[in-house]
């Protein structure tokens, strides 16, 4: 057991870069000349190559967004309005191309800030997360993002710029975003996570980011799958408003009779039929259309819902998530 | 096309920045003070900025390429030389004359008569690595040029014509044969004399099977491309030369919510054979510039902003040898 634990440690030693200092350079007003563009240069340059392998973007139904790999077995930082609830499944696109799924887990719907999870299985690359609170008004930071959706031979987009505006819940800085970035990363020049990407201003230098701050102090809850506060940047899915989709009827016998399906709806998309005889669902027994109608009253948006179903004589099980009445 | 996040909320973020801290606009990146450190660069885009304009308004930039007055500027936002002066360095030009044009990388030669100017030196073959500072010109003064700082951004690239490259006609199918129904203004097909009702038969040597054949073909072209296309009229067969375009550049596009918050974008930003991107901030009368590193060599020339965040330039190798090309096709 003593060795195991002395194994680990060694393998961990490596893997904690945040001990980098943050750099002197910012502590400057304005650079000086060309000794310290460079060494800006040499330490965004230094810094880039892990940010960018890290860098992932969130292909979540017909919406694209980006987002951060913050632990080596996937859990991802990205933007509350990206994922836009908990538990939702989607997409993950690496610079280099690879594709994994990733689910949502919980959010902070009042300052945009979101965490999910990479369900495959692998060790990703991944970044560290700036927790000492030493990031200050003006310091130098770049913000990466798959800007208009992902591009293979571009890449996610690098931006330099410097921290214009610091508030409890925000950072502003003049690193240009635009439609996609959101959820995409803010480092500083050590290639520390600061902040992650979330809205822009009515005017082109007002680009704001949700500070790593404003994770931290919510990460049990969010990590936990917890959907926090009442909006703006995302909507708690409401009771009553579960779309199923179908059109059911009493029959001779026992449950209701499945006589129509709506186009593109959850019921069809579970492979639910005309002339299906549903008898359960999620374990209570449906013996009218209003038994059907008192549960999903019950039931919100994204809720699970699992039938006993009897087709052709044979009894089967399907499973499938509600759709949004009002979507 | 995909909904792309990103909010733009400017009422919600007023109450959540209050008790902020805010940042002098002058230490800010675009900001005097930063621009002020990169002012040893500065020289190098004096001497060999072009500065194209009409009165007092400036139109576009340009790029010195040759000591004796050879200038490489953006061809599609150059309307008509006349009335138009060029300015480099402090000395004004009159009567800059077109010698050619290339539509592939949307690059026009221009000439002044002057001597003694100092061109940019495109013997640069590799780009510089991401997260190199690049300089280039940006709001002008009479006599000065002044630096617009930024960084390489991205992966150097071809970027395909927006929705593939068309000839400039619409075609109706009458009984496996395309025709032509309508000849669209200002197209390589109205260029080549393409009418309505001639048939199409051939298409880069290789006879046409229906329009999705066509279409797959146009696809993978560049705008630029000159093909032979086969036509009948009538009971003559002939063969003509269209110059492709890009479909955006000739059908237009729609304007997304991306290009809303980008301001004044480039309209012809798509279809280059190679560049590279960085993130000066500009708009599309900054382009046509030199682009410089720290050491003052020339990385490239501004061809396209492309969005808020987003512009290109045309590599200096590609430059070198486009500068070539046109020189010795315009045979001076």
């Amino acid at each position: 057991m003593t060795h195991r634990s002395v194994f680990w440690l060694a393998l961990l030693i490596p893997l904690a870069p945040l001990s980098a200092e943050r750099p002197a350079i910012n502590d400057k007003r304005a650079p000086q000349g060309r000794e310290d563009l460079e060494e800006i240069q040499r330490l965004y340059q230094q810094a880039l190559p892990a940010a960018r392998a890290a860098t992932v973007c969130i292909e979540l139904g017909e919406g694209s967004g980006s987002g951060v790999v913050v632990s080596e077995d996937g859990l991802i930082m990205t933007a509350a309005h990206v994922t836009g609830g908990v538990d939702r499944e989607f997409t993950v696109r690496f610079e280099d191309g690879r594709k994994v799924k990733a689910k949502s887990l919980g959010l902070n719907s009042e300052n945009d800030a979101a965490l999910a999870q990479i369900v495959e299985e692998g060790s990703y690359p991944h970044v560290p997360i700036e927790k000492t609170d030493r990031t200050r008004l003006g310091d130098w930071v770049f913000a990466l993002g798959h800007s208009g959706g992902f591009d293979k031979a571009r890449g996610s987009v690098a931006r330099l710029g410097r921290l214009v505006r610091t508030a409890n819940s925000t950072y502003q800085s003049d690193c240009n975003l635009i439609g996609g970035d959101s959820g995409g990363p803010l480092f500083d020049l050590t290639g520390a996570l600061i902040g992650i990407h979330s809205r822009v201003g009515a005017r082109l230098p007002e680009n704001m980011h949700v500070p790593t701050r404003v994770f931290l102090e919510n990460w049990d809850a969010m990590q936990g799958g917890e959907f926090i506060g009442e909006g703006p940047f995302a909507q708690m899915p409401k009771k009553g408003k579960g779309f199923l989709g179908l059109l059911a009827e009493a029959h001779d016998g026992e449950g209701i009779r499945v006589k129509r399906v709506g186009r593109e709806s959850p019921a069809e998309a579970a492979g639910i039929r005309e002339g299906d005889i549903l008898l359960e669902m999620n374990g209570q027994p449906l013996t009218s259309r209003d038994d059907l109608q008192a549960l999903l009253e019950e039931m919100a948006p994204e809720d699970k819902a699992t039938f006993e179903l009897v087709r052709d004589g044979k009894r089967q099980t399907l499973s499938l998530k509600l759709g949004d009445r009002d979507a | 096309m995909p909904r792309l996040f990103l909010l733009a909320l400017a009422l919600a973020t007023a109450p959540a920045l209050k008790g902020s801290l805010s940042l002098d606009t002058e230490f800010r990146t675009a900001g005097p003070a930063v621009r002020e450190a990169f002012d040893f660069v500065q020289p190098r885009l004096q001497e060999s900025s072009a500065v194209f304009q009409r009165g007092r308004k400036e139109l576009i930039f340009g790029t010195v390429v040759s000591r004796d007055g050879h200038i490489l500027t953006k061809a599609s936002e150059m309307e008509s030389l006349d009335g138009v002066s060029v300015v480099i360095g402090a000395e004004t030009y009159e009567d800059p004359k077109l010698l050619a044009t290339d539509p592939s990388w949307d690059v026009a030669l221009v000439k002044i008569e002057a001597e003694n100017l100092v061109p940019v030196d495109l013997s640069m073959t590799e780009l510089p690595p991401q997260g190199t500072w690049l300089i280039a010109n940006g709001a002008t003064e009479r006599d000065k040029r002044r630096v617009q700082v930024g960084v390489m951004a991205a992966k150097a690239r071809e970027v395909f014509a927006a929705g593939g490259t068309v000839l400039g006609i619409s075609l109706k199918e009458e009984e496996g044969v395309l025709i032509v129904e309508e000849v669209t203004e200002d197209s390589g097909a109205e260029a080549a004399g393409l009418q309505a009702g001639d048939r199409l038969v051939r298409f880069d040597g290789k006879k046409i099977e229906d329009r999705e054949s066509l279409l797959e073909d146009l696809k993978e072209r560049r705008a630029g491309d000159k093909v032979p296309v086969t036509l009948q009229r009538g009971e003559e067969t002939f063969e003509v030369e269209v110059e492709l375009s890009g479909r955006v550049d000739v059908f237009g596009e729609e304007t997304t919510r991306n290009d809303m918050m980008s301001g004044e974008y480039s309209p012809r930003r798509t279809g280059f054979p190679r560049v590279l991107q960085h993130d000066i901030m500009g708009n599309r009368y900054f382009m046509g510039g030199p682009v410089f590193d720290l050491d003052g060599n020339c990385v490239g020339m501004n061809i396209a902003r492309f969005s808020r965040c987003e512009t290109y330039a045309i590599p200096a190798a590609d430059l070198r040898s486009l500068v070539e090309r046109m020189i010795s096709q315009a045979g001076s």
